[in-house]
């Protein structure tokens, strides 16, 4: 077999016991990996809850890593979500995927509860856990620092030790496995670490094949000027879009009870390049390396975070900011739910947190104590405890990112479309709304949206099961991508096959997640974006969002999936039919 | 949805891309609904709906090249490799169904072929583009395919002369009805130096219309920008040439902001010729005819093979440069600037035209010419047979640039 390794590394907790299995090659196939494979492996699982010591935590890596497909080196760890009670995946960059795979496995499978704090230990065939009880309460950094020399890391902090409902899992290289709190899982099994370290290559079945898909990517990623423009991504990072937001007036604030914040120009990528000499940075194998950070390593926030921290919380220190992305790096938490829960109980108190605060905050939350206790719970829980639920800017109670759904509605709809909740990245019809790729779309309009985000969703679910990062297809398509597949692995894909694939996977996350009691009352907006217009001005008006064709468009989107008007499955066998 | 079938059909006909009776689209929202031609509508609608996308369009091009293409193919041979920049970037190669081909029916198997690529040539019935995003998407897709089917077959007609039964006479219809003298004449510009905001917006905007009215370029291809102090004003990604209104990106000199993340891909070629020109607008656009005869060569044993990216000659067309490098960060913006300060023009290996000038008036005539003497060019060696066509290519004049 080229491409996957057909292996499965099993980890009980609780026994301690760990050994490898085969993956049945046909679901190697119709799910490829990362995301699909991981949301495969729950079928038997789905209903638990998410601290449930059965539940498992699945860490898969896609056929094309190992190999040099540009940002392919990606991880995906999917599991239960203990903020959204969703099916939840998240993917990362980092050495270990690499490593993973040189290990001699598509995936790790962990379940069980250890009885006290341990690391596991993956070293090529074997595998230990050793224990951890040193580690409980350090850093990230500490427990990286305490791990090197053993191989690649992924570990959780205090926040994800403490069950903060939005910790994350952070790579040793500082990328991060967000939002849905994972972090949190992984604390409740009492694992601090997984350490993995393996070099078994990936063999290519057709080099040349592989190598020609490969220029076609990098020409279009050339070609690309969110990539390598020289106003990109490349060159900026992500905060190259807090300039376009504010222009767009679309940049959440203070709650998103406005849509423009007038001194963000102290955080968008200029600010960050000149005040802290922002360099180069990015994922393990990736040519376009979209991060930065200051010439001493520290990582620079993302957009998410910078306009987080920023606006939605009417913060204009780049410093602060900068500080409050450091410490969530350290404590393990996830950016974008800490800042928009502190900022959802700064409206609620009726004063926004200053720069000094958000500092106290961050560790309280991550030690679950004083406010932090409550803001631990992410701002859907908090908001209900404070009696002002309406104030969680949240869809099936993730936060929702920086990009306000008034200003461009094919997001509002892909935020409640969403099977992990309220993010951006499922759809990403930020790409055509706003950065016109692959071509534009009126982002006023939702005229042919419910497609649009229907196609998109399954792209996407492809990709992270290949596993690539989205920001590839600023430049690149599914064409380039089922060639390096089908190069790697000699087995033939297009961009059409690779969308039922995706299709197959979103369709079985929803059945999950409506098993889980999820209908169509949970795919909604908060009220505040159909009552309240944004920050109109410039000659660009911000209406709230016109309920009824809002409903209309989820309606159709419903209906071209193939759902009840509720969004449920009119075929209670549809598990039974898939691979 | 009907509103968007309409309008681009009108476009495939105002650019003389396909048959005015002989285009159909589909469209895919929660429903399927088609238009245009019975026929093709049919074939549209049954092969969109075998597709994960929402547009398609089916039509009847208005010139037979790209099915001489398919006929000129070897047996066993399944796609046509473009070679001008455009399209081997974002197409790589454009797949043909052949009349006689045996096998499924017609709507499954054009929808085999675009389930892995963007259009499709069915040989006796067209060229078939769809579109995941948008209607617009198809439309691209087609011109895409109909631009590259073009230039492709006039290289391949100056290398091997005619084959084909009805290729003298049809390529001689084509010359005498499809080509229509390019000019200038009658257009009305600015002259000097523009500084207002609404001024420049203004008139980039007619310019883009212009370019697109007269033929000198496809709607999709090409860009546009003007210089007024620390700010070059220039078209986004994507924007539609006629379509410009909205669509143009204030871009500071110094980086200040990185709102220009949505201009075009060649924003920096464009910073860079102006770094090296004093010139005050930029005009580019992908011609035809210099497209074409930018790929010619004389060059014998030369150990590049990747012309389009690492050629390091200045060939030249007439007066005009020649200089390879791909889009964007291709390397395009490294060596157009050097050449095109002296002559105002600069053609790129299989790509397209930069001009420049004070105004966009001289910047229009500049690429009238170009494109001009490309093409009388290009009848010139055809019209002398393939044989002196291989032989007396562009002349080199210079050694390796660097
Ligand atoms: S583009 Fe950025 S996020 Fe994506 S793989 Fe590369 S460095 Fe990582």
């Amino acid at each position: 077999m080229n491409g996957w390794t057909g292996k499965i590394l099993k980890v009980d907790l609780t026994s301690g016991r760990a050994w490898r299995e085969d993956i049945p090659t046909e679901l190697l196939h119709a799910y490829l990996g990362g995301r699909g494979l991981g949301v495969r492996l729950l079928r038997d699982h789905y209903r638990l809850d998410p601290f449930d010591p059965a539940m498992p935590l699945v860490f898969a890596v896609g056929p094309l890593c190992g190999t040099t497909a540009p940002t392919a080196a990606r991880l995906t760890v999917v599991s239960r979500s203990p903020l959204t009670s969703t099916i939840y995946d998240c993917s990362a960059g980092g050495r270990f995927a690499w490593r993973l795979k040189g290990a001699g496995v598509d995936a790790l499978h962990v379940s069980g509860e250890s009885p006290r704090p341990v690391v596991l230990v993956v070293n090529g065939e074997s595998a230990e856990l050793i224990p951890a009880d040193s580690l409980w309460g350090k850093t990230i950094h500490e427990t990286v620092a305490a791990l090197a020399g053993k191989g690649s890391v992924a570990a959780i902090g205090p926040a994800g030790e403490n069950g903060v409902l939005f910790a994350n899992i952070m790579m040793g290289e500082g990328n991060s496995v967000g939002r849905g709190g994972l972090g949190a899982v992984m604390g409740k099994k009492r694992l601090k670490a997984v350490v993995v370290e393996g070099e078994r290559p990936v063999e290519i079945a057709d080099r040349q094949r592989f190598d020609h898909a490969r220029q076609d990517v990098m020409r279009l990623f050339r070609a690309s000027p969110v990539i390598f423009g020289e106003l990109g991504i490349a060159e900026y990072g992500t905060p190259a879009l807090v300039d376009l937001m504010r222009q767009r007036r679309m940049a959440p604030t203070e709650n998103f009870r406005k849509t423009v914040f007038a001194d963000s120009g102290n955080y968008a990528g200029p600010a960050l390049r000149r005040d802290f000499q922002a360099r180069k940075d990015g994922c393990y194998g990736c040519p376009i390396q979209c991060k930065k950070s200051t010439p001493q390593g520290e990582h620079l926030p993302e957009y998410e975070t910078v306009s987080h921290f920023g606006a939605l919380n009417g913060i204009s220190s780049l410093s602060a900011i900068v500080r409050a992305n450091t410490l969530c790096n350290e404590l393990g938490l996830d950016t974008i739910s800490a800042a928009a829960t502190i900022s959802a109980w700064g409206e609620a108190r009726g004063r926004f947190p200053d720069a000094a605060e958000v500092a106290t905050l961050l560790t309280d939350i991550a030690w679950r104590r004083g406010d932090g206790l409550l803001l631990s719970l992410g701002s859907r829980r908090a908001a209900a405890e404070l009696g002002r639920p309406e104030l969680s800017m949240s869809v099936k109670a993730l936060e929702l990112p920086a990009y306000d759904p008034r200003g461009a509605y094919g997001m509002a709809l892909a935020y409640c479309t969403s099977n992990r909740g309220g993010c951006h990245l499922r759809a990403y019809p930020i790409s055509h709304e706003i950065l016109r790729k692959p071509v534009p779309t009126d982002r006023f309009s939702f005229s042919g949206k419910a497609r649009i985000i229907k196609i998109a969703e399954d792209s996407n679910a492809a990709v992270d099961s290949l596993v690539a990062c989205k920001f590839s297809f600023f430049g690149a398509t599914l064409e380039e991508y089922a060639e390096l597949l089908s190069a790697t692995t000699r087995v033939e894909y297009t961009p059409q096959t690779l969308k039922e694939i995706g299709e197959r996977i979103c369709l079985t996350e929803r059945f999950y997640n409506c098993g889980n009691g999820f209908t169509a009352a949970e795919d909604r907006l908060p009220e505040r974006f159909h009552a309240e217009p944004g920050s109109s001005g410039e000659g660009i008006d911000i209406p709230p969002i016109d309920r009824a064709r809002f409903n209309e468009e989820l309606a159709k989107y419903y209906r071209i999936r193939g759902l009840t008007p509720e969004g449920t499955f009119a075929d209670a066998d549809f598990l039974e039919k898939q691979p | 949805m009907h509103d968007q079938l309409a309008k681009y059909a009108a476009r495939l006909i105002a650019d003389r891309a396909a048959r005015p009776d002989g285009i159909a689209f589909a469209a895919q929202d929660d429903l399927l609904i088609t238009e245009g031609n019975p026929e093709l509508a049919r074939l549209a609608g049954d092969t969109l709906s075998c597709l994960s996308a929402l547009s398609l369009v089916a039509a009847r091009p208005s010139l037979p090249f790209a099915d001489f293409l398919v006929q000129r193919a070897e047996t066993g041979e399944s796609c046509i490799v473009p070679r001008d920049t455009e399209t081997r970037t974002f197409l790589h190669d454009i797949p043909f169904l052949r009349r006689d081909e045996p096998g499924m029916d017609t709507g499954g198997r054009i929808a085999r072929h675009l389930g892995n690529r963007k259009g499709v040539v069915v040989e006796g019935v067209g060229i078939v583009a769809s579109g995941s995003v948008t209607v617009e998407q198809a439309y691209i897709n087609y011109s895409s395919v109909f631009h590259a089917t073009f230039v492709k077959y006039l290289e391949v007609l100056l290398r091997e002369g005619f084959r084909l039964p009805g290729e003298r006479e049809a390529f001689a219809a084509f010359r005498r009805d499809w080509l229509r003298p390019l000019t200038a004449e009658g257009l009305v510009f600015r002259q000097g130096a523009l500084s207002e905001p609404g001024e420049i917006l203004a008139e980039m905007e007619a310019v883009g219309r212009y370019t697109v009215e007269r033929g000198l370029v496809d709607s999709f291809f090409g860009n546009i920008s003007c210089r007024s102090g620390e700010v070059i004003y220039i078209s986004q990604t994507a924007a539609s040439l006629n379509e410009l209104a909205g669509c143009i990106d204030p871009v500071p000199t110094d980086n200040s902001n990185t709102c220009g993340i949505t201009a075009s891909s060649e924003l920096l070629a464009h910073r860079r010729i102006y770094e090296a020109s004093g010139a005050r607008v930029i005009l580019h656009g992908h011609p035809k005819f210099s497209v074409v005869m930018s790929m010619l060569c004389a060059e014998a044993n030369c150990p590049v093979s990747d012309c389009w990216r690492e050629c390091p000659k200045v060939r030249f067309l007439g007066d005009t440069p020649v200089v390879a490098g791909e889009i964007g960060a291709g390397g395009l913006a490294k060596r157009v600037p050097p050449v095109i300060a002296g002559p105002g023009r600069a053609v790129v290996y299989g790509h397209g035209v930069f001009t420049i000038g004070a105004d966009f008036g001289e910047a229009f005539r500049a690429m009238v010419e170009v494109e001009n003497w490309c093409r009388a060019e290009y009848f010139r060696r055809l019209d002398d047979g393939p044989g002196l066509a291989a032989k007396v290519v562009t002349e080199i004049r210079r050694a390796p640039a660097d």
